[in-house]
């Protein structure tokens, strides 16, 4: 049985927006399953159905075996959240906010102090748990959100952008934990605007753009799916037409920036020493080599016709920006809940070989 | 620290005021609605103080058979307390959200930051005001004549300017908006505890004891001129004397702050 | 509902309530209006109209602060109606409720948490006025009875309002849009007998008070003070907050309905 089921799972707002047009999905029990889009795509709108914040105004989804609509409560007891704004109340400690979560999931008084404080420690905010939320860092607040979101051991959990706007540190912090979480055995629905979270984490990544599933497979299968990998070569100046005629035999020839050249690698890094030995033997210098595998990105950019700008250091910026755009959103109840961020960012290949 | 006076071309300064007493008004010229509360609160506290006291008239000492008549100025300082209530919280919101440390780092003598702010308060009052005196017409309240409205209103721009300075000092100090009640219950203090809903000698032992020695019964004495007997000069000086006295003090106050600020 | 979920939707309340009552303990500028304003209301009341009871068919009282009490009770206990509906309000705007909805309990025990701290909020509001009622010299005639009666009433009331106030909150999920209607309750405790015996208060404030619940309400209150406790007069208010809660029940459940719908 999957963790996660989506059967045209659908949403249109009021004034006929549709955030999301009939989606189909699985994510197997025990998987760690990544849902990319751009900002306005349909992500959150989707989480908030399968968490059973909204209610889908066409097809279904269960989770943890239970339909979301008709046995929404037995849901509510299988799922643990973490949602896009750490939502924590900043006049309660950490401490009461943990208590506070046992409590409103079943879990005995007796026992709810002791897995607050079990929590706090494996999320490592024991020295803070007697602090106001408000006196928190970002970080620590998203960990003690995380924390929360375990305290009743549930079996599929649902992060919303769970690193966004957290510095790199502490966002691997959150990764480590994510994956001791799934070593466990708990399956994990995770949004995100970093590919490089998703690629990281994720054993299938789902793509949403426009309200509908653009792709879905595991992230090597979907960047095979784009092409081969390239080896561009930076030469000489004013090498570069003789060196695209030497390299044209080799593979597809591709268009290359400040002189480079670039050629498709059929057999991937087996065909670098061929074509730099035809390179030397006609004379050419070859000032640097990077064999650029195929990305996210690439993958992202190929299905949707975007490209993420949470990829790298921009991120926080818009993050901020798709935050505010979200709660106008959510206040006009006019569009999908993903807020409506400008995505009008550059092409960009990661220079990582792998 | 340095307590001296930074000496500014005037043209230069009246220039910084001017751009921050209009900043101090966007609120309520560009927010709608903003002006509202303002407003309303205290032409709700006049019509609805005088449907459930306004038969107390009919004591016997009693100095007007209107009681709208007697409220109106109550009505205006109320107004004036609330006007400069606004001020300090939305200085306590511009330092929360950083803004203010903006303005502390321009080349503005700090007496001129604070003027252009304090200035706003007295203006935003006259909206107020307008509308409290034409409510206060309609419901049967004495016609103060236009010597009248000049001093109510005038004395009422300079108590809400006071307001604004205590205000700001509590802004200064506690730099949050959570001391706006404080900020709120001062001028309710100083304003009710006066001869409020009756002449001093109706008034309740201890009231009127605080009454007494309460500065704002004579600026309430001077407001209400017009409203309830004629204009004198007798009736005004004190209260002219209690403006002068608190603008100086409370001004003091708000500038020490002001220079303590962030140090 | 099976006894487990019962128990666990019951414990739900109760943390939820407890965390209310923090939430206000914690923010002293949410305190501040259910208890200073009505106090200094109270004081500037009886400090100014207190003569009133020399007012041809002003009821047998023992002195003015004891017929006044009620009204302040009234005003603080609506203000934590209202408070409460903040709060809420405010949990919507930070994304909180969405944490509270995600987890296995009922919404309804939610909004009842939420409805719970008010209750005792206001219970807590009821007795600082009682207490210092007496501390100043008020007396009431229906002795220990007639004070937990009082105290009942406050509590039911409390909860009554909080429920239109949750109302609001969960249709509009803006605190500001809560904190908005605190000059209607002005309006509507002006138009009620919370401060001033119907007989004596100006049309149409007389005439609005001799039909609206508050009166009911607000006399109840004040039965025992200054009275012996009336069966009649317990029973008009607690009908009085029956209408109110039944409203508010009405309304929650109407938007609580439409959020789940909507999202």
């Amino acid at each position: 049985m999957a963790a996660i089921e989506a059967r045209g799972l659908a949403r249109t707002f009021s004034g006929g927006v549709v955030a999301v047009a009939g989606i189909d999905f699985d994510v197997a029990a025990g998987e760690i399953y990544a849902f990319l889009g751009p900002n306005g795509a349909g992500k959150t709108t989707t989480v908030r159905m399968l968490t059973t914040l909204l209610r889908p105004t066409g097809g279904s989804a269960h989770v943890a075996g239970f339909d979301v609509v008709r046995e929404a409560h037995k849901v509510r007891s299988s799922i643990g959240v973490a949602l896009q704004e750490a939502a924590l109340d900043p006049l309660m400690t950490g401490t009461e906010l943990m208590i506070l979560s046992a409590t409103l999931h079943g879990i005995a008084s007796s026992d709810a102090r002791r897995r607050a404080t079990a929590l706090l420690e494996r999320v490592g905010l024991t020295g803070a748990a007697e602090r106001r939320v408000g006196t928190y860092s970002g970080g620590m607040r998203r960990r003690l959100d995380l924390g929360m979101a375990l305290v009743h051991e549930p079996r599929v959990l649902f992060l919303d952008e769970p690193t966004t706007g957290l510095d790199p540190l502490s966002r691997r912090a959150i990764w480590d934990e994510v994956r001791t979480l799934n070593r466990d055995g708990t399956t994990v629905f995770l949004t995100t605007q970093y590919l490089e979270e998703a690629d990281q984490l994720a054993n299938r990544i789902g793509i949403i753009a426009n309200g509908s599933m653009a792709a879905e497979d595991t992230p090597e299968a979907l960047k095979a799916g784009i092409g081969h990998a390239h080896l561009e070569v930076r030469l000489a100046e004013g090498e570069a037409e003789r060196a695209r005629r030497v390299v044209a035999r080799f593979g597809e020839c591709m268009h290359a920036e400040n002189g480079n050249v670039s050629v498709s690698l059929k057999n991937g890094a087996a065909d670098v020493a061929p074509i730099v030995r035809a390179l030397d033997e006609a004379g050419l210098v070859v000032e640097s080599l990077d064999v650029i595998e195929p990305t996210l990105d690439d993958v992202f950019l190929a299905t949707t016709g975007q490209t993420l700008e949470g990829a790298g250091a921009g991120a926080d910026a818009n993050a901020g920006a798709d935050r505010a755009a979200d709660e106008d959103a959510r206040a006009d109840r006019g569009a999908g809940a993903d807020g409506a961020a400008t995505n009008g960012g550059k092409h960009s290949r990661a220079r990582n070989s792998r | 620290m340095s307590t001296q006076v930074q000496v500014v071309p005037a043209s230069t300064a009246g220039a910084m005021i001017w751009s921050l007493m209009k900043r101090g008004l966007n609120e309520v010229l560009r927010v709608p609605g903003a002006a509202v509360p303002g407003m309303l609160a205290p032409t709700i506290f006049l019509l609805g103080l005088t449907a459930v006291f306004g038969n107390i008239k009919e004591l016997p000492g009693y100095p007007t058979d209107s009681f709208i008549s007697f409220m109106v100025p109550v009505s205006y300082l109320q107004a004036a307390g609330f006007s400069g209530a606004a001020t300090g919280v939305n200085l306590a919101r511009d330092i929360e959200l950083g803004w203010f440390d903006r303005l502390m780092v321009l080349p503005v003598p700090r007496w001129a930051l604070l003027a252009g702010t304090i200035l706003s308060a007295s203006l935003r009052v006259l909206l107020p005001f307008s509308l409290l005196t034409i409510v206060a017409l309609i419901f049967g309240a004495q016609w103060p004549g236009v010597g009248g409205i000049v001093v109510a209103f005038t004395i009422g721009m300079i108590f809400a300017a006071i307001m604004a300075c205590w205000t700001v000092s509590l802004a200064l100090i506690f730099k949050t908006q959570s001391a706006a009640p404080l900020m709120q219950a001062g001028t309710f203090i100083l304003v009710l505890f006066t001869a409020a809903y009756a002449p001093l000698e109706l008034l309740a032992g201890w009231l009127h004891d605080v009454a007494v020695i309460n500065p704002v019964n004579h600026v309430l004495t001077a407001v209400r001129q017009g409203f309830i007997g004629g204009i004198t000069w007798g009736d005004t000086w004190p209260g002219l004397v209690v403006l002068l006295g608190m603008l100086v003090g409370f001004a003091a106050i708000a500038v020490n702050q002001l220079l303590k600020f962030g140090k | 509902m099976t006894t487990a979920a019962l128990a666990t939707n019951g414990r739900a309340t109760v943390s939820l309530a407890k965390r209310g009552l923090r939430q206000a303990l914690r923010r002293p500028q949410f305190l501040a209006p259910l208890v200073i304003f009505p106090s200094l209301m109270l004081a500037a009341n009886t400090g100014g109209a207190g003569r009133a009871t020399e007012l041809p068919g002003f009821p047998e009282v023992h002195g003015f602060l004891d017929f006044e009490l009620a009204g302040a009770m009234m005003q603080s206990t609506m203000l934590a109606g209202v408070s409460g509906g903040i709060a809420l309000a405010l949990d919507f705007e930070i994304g909180f409720i969405d944490r509270l909805f995600a987890a296995p309990v009922s919404r309804y025990s939610i909004i009842a948490g939420r409805v719970g701290a008010t209750s005792v909020l206001g219970v807590m509001t009821g007795i600082w006025f009682l207490a210092g009622g007496l501390v100043f010299g008020a007396q009431i005639q229906a002795g220990v009875p007639g004070a937990m009666v009082i105290l009942a009433l406050v509590w039911l009331a409390a909860a009554a309002f909080a429920l239109l106030a949750s109302a609001l909150a969960i249709a509009a999920s803006k605190a500001s849009v809560v904190q908005g209607i605190f000059p209607i309750v002005f309006v509507i405790m002006f138009l009620s007998t919370a401060f001033f015996p119907l007989n004596l208060l100006l049309e149409p404030a007389k005439t609005v008070a001799n039909v609206n619940p508050l009166s009911w309400i607000a006399d109840g209150m004040r039965g025992p003070i200054i009275g012996e406790l009336e069966l009649g007069t317990v029973a008009k208010a607690v009908a009085g907050i029956a209408i109110v809660a039944a409203i508010g029940f009405a309304l929650t459940g109407l938007t609580l309905r439409r959020r789940m719908r909507t999202g």
